[in-house]
């Protein structure tokens, strides 16, 4: 008896003990990664909600503004109109890139010849140079002699857009460079979606007579829908971040035609050194991309199945 | 044996060491010598015979050696004390420049002052020039300590003093006795609220370059250096010639605002600060009007393309530019290795009606010393050779304009092989406006004309729209 509950005390203490080394293993692998997520990340990020309350430029003394900076919001029309272009750019994005990028990969998943070549072709905008792909953009979109323009010209359209050079079509061109470069991105998620769906399910359907068009309707759709659901909120966020290709392709011009939130919180914060303002628009960023994402999240269960 | 042997090493050190600190023996006193002379002398000037004259000339000759031997050895003995004191400690100091590739005169000017001091290496901090401004700006706020900054133009200077990121040099100036007179202006334009913060050593002006071979083609003369802006715009309709890939344009305006709005600020009744910026329109007209009409390249085009004004005019595509004379020496350098196969000259930058001819515009490039570095001494004798006579003279011998120009710097930037004929002339001015004032808004009013004059140059809005716009947004921003 005695011995038996002895072990029995033993066996619960070393399990306690074990489990205690077990979480210590676990958190020492996280502790690095955790350690620079910190530093880079998370500090930086809860300072930035900080300064957007106070008034600093970069070097003098730090002061309190209170909601200073969240007024000069409203009336800051460069802002207005930023926030207007981000909106612009994320809902001109992010159904086009899905819907090229899902019928990519559809045409990919065929049994193609070379189409392991035609993947790779894809892919590569995401993968080269940024500043490569808004040079070849302007490019090609060069308003006098550029090749897209040539080729308007051969179909008779008399004025083709000046695109980057023009106010109403600056916005357009940098989207059509963004769809460009990220379809290959997410077709590869597609891909992967696509070849996850069971061959049965098809064979089920022609068996019941469904046509082409009603097999992709109510099988392939809703067994794409959490890959759907992944790349939206993915593409959303993305696109509301948007600075890199703007930056290069038009610098927020002509005027402020393509001049988006970020862009303008650079502006602010690196060329007129209004920290605490340049915060506060991010800050207002950041409540959109987050509300937006919740939306998302709260729709999900209506339309995303996980079979 | 070991112990004994420590114990002489340690008798040389401390002999070499007693040596080494005794003081260079004392240099007879001179001035004593001197007395005695001055006495003789005036024995001498006393005395009436010859004899006793002789004497007297003897002893003076003999005292005069003597004292010629006391003043070398003084002179050799305050060398010695000066070289001590220099004791080269080797000191680094960084400077912070921008396109070191093609602006050859960074290293140029290094190797020049390190020649001078070999106790100091210059490490050069290079960035590209578009991005220059906004990098340093983001290095000093994270509190950097490159010693020597580079002054790019106005915004960035009265940024820098506004946030105290470099050192005010005032009083270092009045000690180190600087005439800043020779800087013509200058320094007063960099004084902001009694204080100098830079010095500059480059300056350059707004002048006229053009394509010899295409007057000489058209058989016109070549711009002259009285020039107004109206009849510029004549000649060069005059000038234009061809279509299609062999089309020359008789002018060209580059992309930035500068190229179009300093014609409006030269007659000095307006800055590009202003509450009112209807004076800008009878240029903004001129400049469209030569677009329309195919006088000029597209400015949507050129900026699509980011086409570069160095490479349409080496390429012979048009007759006149308008441009800094920051662009004379990267022309001789295309000349010599044949990238550019044409003639061309310069001329004064063509003016408003009822201005003096001559009259231009300018940009100022300075050194300013890090309020964080650790060498402020040894950057601040930097400063002053590479802002002073000696730099300015270096910097001429590279085809740049340097700040200060006294008619030997002068001969010495004409004298450069394959500058053109009338140098000299063109660059003779009689007033020299700076391209944007001190002003601590002056970045924020930039940021609002260049989107308007983008919106204008691309035909978004009308010249008088843009122009209100400009007025409107400018005096918002600045009430706030």
């Amino acid at each position: 008896m005695e011995t038996a509950e002895l072990t029995n005390n033993t066996s619960s203490i070393s399990a306690q003990q074990r489990k205690r080394k077990h979480n210590l293993t676990c958190y020492s692998f996280i502790l690095p990664n955790f350690l620079g997520f910190a530093i880079f990340t998370l500090i930086p990020m809860v300072f930035s909600l900080v300064l957007a309350f106070l008034h600093w430029d970069g070097a003098n003394k730090i002061s309190f503004a209170g909601l200073d900076n969240f007024k000069q919001l409203l009336e800051d029309d460069t802002f207005r109109i930023a926030l207007l272009n981000t909106f612009y750019y994320v809902i001109g994005t992010v159904p086009l890139t899905m819907l090229v990028s899902l019928g990519l990969a559809l045409l990919l998943n065929q049994p193609l010849v070379g189409r392991n070549f035609f993947r790779t072709a894809y892919f590569f905008p995401y993968v080269a140079s940024l500043v490569a792909v808004a040079v070849v953009w302007n490019m090609l979109f060069y308003p006098a002699a550029g090749p897209v323009n040539e080729f308007l010209r051969m179909l008779g359209v008399t004025e083709p857009p000046r695109w980057s050079a023009s106010v109403d079509w600056a916005m357009p061109t940098v989207i059509m460079a963004s769809v460009w470069r990220y379809m290959g991105y997410y077709m590869v998620i597609y891909l992967a979606a696509l070849q996850g769906i069971p061959s049965q399910l098809y064979e089920a359907a022609a068996l019941d007579g469904a046509n082409g068009w009603q097999r992709f309707r109510y099988i392939t759709l809703p067994m794409l829908a959490p890959a759907t659901f992944f790349i939206s909120i993915m593409l959303t966020i993305t696109s509301f971040k948007v600075f890199d290709l703007i930056m290069v392709m038009t610098n927020g011009g002509p005027g402020r035609a393509t001049n988006v939130l970020v862009l303008h919180t650079y502006n602010i914060a690196f060329r007129q050194f209004r920290f605490g303002y340049s915060s506060a628009i991010a800050m207002v960023l950041f409540l959109i991309v987050l509300i937006i994402t919740i939306v998302q999240f709260r729709m999900e269960d209506r339309w995303v199945d996980y079979q | 044996m070991k112990r004994n042997l420590r114990l002489f090493t340690l008798i040389v050190v401390l002999v070499i060491l007693a040596t080494g600190c005794t003081a260079p023996p004392a240099a007879p006193d001179t001035s004593e010598l001197e007395a005695q002379v001055a006495d003789l002398q005036a024995q001498l000037e006393a005395a009436s015979d010859d004899e006793a004259m002789a004497e007297l000339e003897a002893q003076i000759a003999d005292l005069q050696t003597q004292l010629d031997a006391a003043e070398e050895a003084a002179a050799a003995a305050a060398e010695a004390a000066a070289a001590e004191e220099a004791a080269p400690e080797p000191v680094t100091l960084t400077m912070a420049i921008w396109d070191q590739e093609t602006t050859p005169y960074w290293q140029v000017l290094a190797d020049a002052y390190q020649a001078q001091n070999p106790n100091v290496t210059i490490e050069l901090l290079d960035t590209a020039s578009a991005e220059y401004i906004d990098k340093v700006n983001v290095m000093l706020s994270g509190g950097d300590e490159t010693d020597i900054i580079t002054i790019k133009d106005i915004p960035q200077y009265s940024g820098l003093l506004e946030r105290g990121q470099i050192v005010p040099l005032t009083s270092l100036i009045a000690d180190a006795g600087i005439d800043t007179s020779v800087y013509s202006g200058a320094v007063e334009e960099l004084t902001y609220e009694g204080e100098v913060y830079a010095l500059p050593f480059r300056s350059d002006i707004w002048i006229l370059y053009y394509n010899k071979d295409v007057f000489d083609a058209a058989g016109l003369d070549y711009p002259a250096n009285d020039i107004t802006w109206d009849e510029f715009d004549q000649l060069a309709r005059e000038v234009t010639s061809g279509s299609g890939a062999d089309k020359i344009y008789g002018a060209h305006f580059h992309t930035w605002r500068s190229c179009v709005q300093l014609g409006t600020v030269q007659d000095g009744l307006n800055t590009v600060i202003s509450d009112d910026y209807s004076f800008m329109k009878p240029m903004y007209d001129m400049v469209i009007g030569m677009q329309q009409d195919g006088i000029i390249m597209d400015y949507g085009e050129l900026r699509a393309g980011s086409i570069h004004y160095r490479g349409v005019f080496e390429n012979g595509q048009i007759a006149m530019l308008p441009m800094g004379s920051w662009l004379i020496g990267t022309l001789i350098d295309a000349k010599a290795t044949g990238e550019m196969d044409f003639e061309w000259g310069i001329g004064q930058y063509p003016h408003p009606d009822g201005v003096e001819a001559g009259t231009t515009a300018g940009t100022l490039t300075s050194l300013a010393i890090n309020s964080n570095s650790k060498n402020k001494e040894a950057a601040w004798d930097f400063i002053q050779f590479y802002t002073g006579i000696e730099g300015a003279k270096v910097l001429a011998g590279t085809g740049n304009l340097p700040a200060i120009r006294t008619p030997e710097v002068l001969d010495v930037f004409a004298s450069v092989e394959g500058m053109p004929e009338g140098t000299k002339e063109a660059l003779q001015t009689t007033t020299v406006r700076l391209e944007l004032p001190m002003d601590p808004n002056v970045s924020v009013v930039e940021q609002i004309l260049n989107e308007e004059h983008e919106l204008i140059m691309t035909g978004s809005v009308s010249v008088d729209q843009g122009i209100e716009e400009m007025t409107t947004r400018i005096n918002e921003a600045l009430s706030e």
